[in-house]
């Protein structure tokens, strides 16, 4: 019987030790991330390493309420020598941080209980909080609640806000218009409306590369008229009113999403 | 860069790796180190009917300038030299069905080249298609850029080694353009002069002197 | 000692070995006037020459053809002639540019093929009397950054005013957007390129769509 307790123990304590030391591991990574790659790290990376510690905690804790795991609670530490003199192996077990077991330093680090000015002072709140009224205590947490909820309100809001923004940003043409990328590269690529004036009507189309272009919307022709129909107004000379136009359309376009 | 004269060496009845030979022994009596091969190329394109009066392309390069093409487009009233890079060769075949390459027009000038002090002196056998047509001695004197100002002393340099055979005048390309700053493109309307009378010329070109006794 | 190979030889060889950048690998888009500064802002965020800034150009193009109009199969070779308004002792660039190459929807850019060449300024004079025609011609103001072999810019298009001696005078935009293009010159069959080019491409949006434009379409569809 006794032996089996010791076994499990045993075991436990090792699987704590485990967890204990990954959870040393990834602070002093982060730490270190914090004093040398400051300049470099960006909120994304801090809170990925943010995430792994509360994971190991998390996962520690599990360990330690676990049914199999011995109630440390139960157990008791002793020790069983006390000395003022410097111990190389303790020194190298806790990577250089105590260099003695020494009276002073044990019930610091053998400690089970709250300090006693912090005990004390756990001990006055709790005095405070068995005197409170009922309520009071309701009137308080309802403040306290509002407090909160407003709070959380505002995060929704500008969230929400982000989002619209973000997605009206990737659906609509906000920052370039389609009209005149066509118009660009046509003009570019074939010499839409870049044509010299007095190109005579008996010459062969002036295109480019083979493709045929017919020579609509000649410079100086007055703008928006004639059978251009409106579809195609952006492409036609009238170019000044179809950039407006585009603009507020895309501005329209914001709103619906908004509020 | 320097100024550039180009000039014709009577063949006589002699090979042309046996006139080669000996005018690079007198260069090299004269005190020139030999540096290597030189290499001048051309070919001639020709525009086909259908885009017009007749024009002509001449595509050139210098192993001077290895990384340029010459081209000088003849329209029968004016010659437009055009400098330009490697890739004008692959654009000149994309042309293909505008302007086509000329039938046995192709022409070169290689051969041997030397320094000597402040010259550089390269002896050119001609070729039009394989076939010898004659010998092409070009000098380059480096230190100075205008003709006028150093042709004498070239002409001079030239007779030094080529005896009788040297030139005379400056050649007619240059005749009108002695107070401007030379530049490659010079060069080589010199050697397109000089390949267009070996192209009109059949067998090695003879050049009438006075025969020497 | 060994013979000197002609120029032809080691254009050939070249070929043969493909390195010669035959091929523009090509993604268009455009931005409004008033959204510029902030595509520039995130280009010189992204690309190489962040210390010297962008590098500014203004440049005249014109647009030459050879054409020969037989019944059955019209001939035309599109030449194009580049040169700097603001450096004037810079050489003019001629370029040949083929048709462009949409391919299936995999391929990431349009391709087209493409020869580019520095040449004196007699260019202007030898295209004309070579029989090419000046079809069209514009002034082209802009930054233009680099990002490894890919190129960006972001030009202002401008309509001549007919004056030819006096090129920038009198200009009008012709759109109240910038043009901006995305290429690299590349040999044959180097299509990584092009995929390097989607990525970069992904980050400019939403403020700039560079997409392959499908030429055919843009010259039914204006028409």
């Amino acid at each position: 019987m006794q032996q089996r307790e010791e076994k499990q123990l045993e075991s436990s304590l090792e699987s704590i030790i485990q967890r204990v030391n990954d959870l040393k591991a990834s602070l002093s990574s982060m730490i270190m991330k914090i004093e040398t790659e400051y300049e470099t790290l960006n909120w994304p990376k801090f809170l990925d390493n943010y995430a792994l510690v509360s994971g190991q905690l998390i996962s520690l804790s599990k360990v330690l309420s676990h049914d199999k795991c011995t109630n440390l609670r139960n157990l008791t530490v002793l020790p069983l020598m006390l000395s003022p003199e410097r111990d190389e192996q303790l020194v190298q077990m806790t990577e250089g941080r105590i260099t003695t077991f020494s009276y002073d330093l044990v019930p610091d680090y053998l400690r089970t209980k709250l300090e006693p000015l912090a005990e004390q002072k756990m001990m006055q709140l709790e005095l405070k909080a068995q005197n409170l009224q009922y309520d009071n205590a309701q009137k308080q947490i309802a403040a306290y609640q509002k407090v909160v909820s407003h709070v959380w309100d505002i995060v929704n809001k500008a969230r929400e806000e982000w989002e619209v923004e973000a997605s009206s940003r990737g659906s609509t043409q906000q920052n370039s218009s389609v009209a005149d990328t066509h118009l660009l590269v046509a003009a570019v690529g074939m010499g839409k409306n870049l044509k010299m004036g007095g190109n005579p009507n008996g010459q062969p189309n002036p295109t480019s590369g083979g493709m045929m272009v017919a020579p609509q919307g000649r410079p100086g022709g007055p703008p928006g008229q004639g059978p251009i129909p409106p579809s195609t107004q952006a492409m036609s000379m009238n170019k000044a009113p179809s950039a407006i136009k585009t603009n507020i359309k895309s501005a329209a376009q914001m709103h619906p999403y908004g509020r | 860069m320097g100024v550039t004269i180009l000039a014709q060496f009577p063949v006589e009845n002699k090979t042309g790796p046996q006139i080669i030979e000996v005018l690079s022994k007198r260069i090299c009596a004269l005190g020139a180190t030999p540096q290597g091969q030189f290499l001048v190329d051309c070919e001639t394109f020709t525009s086909v009917p259908a885009l017009g009066h007749q024009r002509t392309v001449h595509v050139l390069h210098n192993s001077e300038q290895p990384a340029t093409v010459f081209a000088l487009l003849e329209t029968g009233t004016k010659t437009i030299p055009l400098v330009t890079d490697g890739l004008f060769d692959l654009l000149i075949m994309k042309m293909i069905s505008f302007y086509q390459s000329k039938k046995h027009t192709k022409t070169e000038s290689k051969g041997p080249r030397f320094e000597i002090g402040d010259f550089s002196v390269k002896l050119g056998t001609v070729n039009i298609t394989s076939n010898f047509k004659g010998i092409l001695v070009e000098v380059e004197y480096k230190p100075c850029v205008v003709p006028a100002m150093c042709w004498d002393l070239i002409m001079e340099f030239m007779q030094g080694f080529l005896g009788s055979s040297g030139p005379t005048a400056p050649p007619a390309f240059l005749q009108n353009r002695m107070q401007e700053i030379y530049s490659p493109i010079d060069t080589i309307q010199q050697y397109l002069e000089h390949f267009t009378i070996f192209r009109k010329s059949t067998g090695p070109t003879m050049v009438m002197r006075p025969q020497q006794p | 000692m060994s013979t000197l190979g002609t120029a032809i030889d080691s254009l050939t060889a070249a070929m043969k070995c493909n390195i010669l950048p035959n091929q523009e690998y090509l993604l268009q888009g455009s931005v409004l006037d008033q959204y510029v500064e902030v595509l520039l802002h995130r280009l010189r965020g992204l690309c190489d020459n962040v210390d010297s800034g962008p590098e500014t150009f203004n440049d005249h193009e014109l647009c030459y053809s050879l054409r020969i109009n037989s019944a059955n199969a019209p001939c035309i070779l599109p030449l194009r002639v580049r040169r700097a308004l603001d450096v004037t002792d810079a050489p003019f660039q001629l370029r040949y540019v083929g048709q462009p190459e949409l391919g299936d929807k995999n391929r990431p850019t349009v391709v087209r093929s493409s020869i580019d060449m520095a040449c004196s300024s007699t260019i202007l004079e030898f295209l004309n009397e070579l029989g090419c025609r000046l079809d069209f011609e514009y002034i082209s103001r802009g930054y233009m950054f680099r990002k490894g072999r890919m190129k960006v810019t972001v030009s202002k298009i401008f309509k001549m005013n007919g004056m030819s001696n006096k090129p920038s005078e009198g200009v009008e935009a012709i759109s109240q957007s910038y043009l901006v293009e995305l290429s690299v010159q590349a040999p044959l069959g180097q299509d990584a390129i092009a995929e390097d080019m989607r990525i970069f491409a992904e980050q400019l949006r939403p403020l700039v769509q560079l997409e392959k434009i499908d030429y055919k379409r843009l010259g039914n569809m204006m028409s």
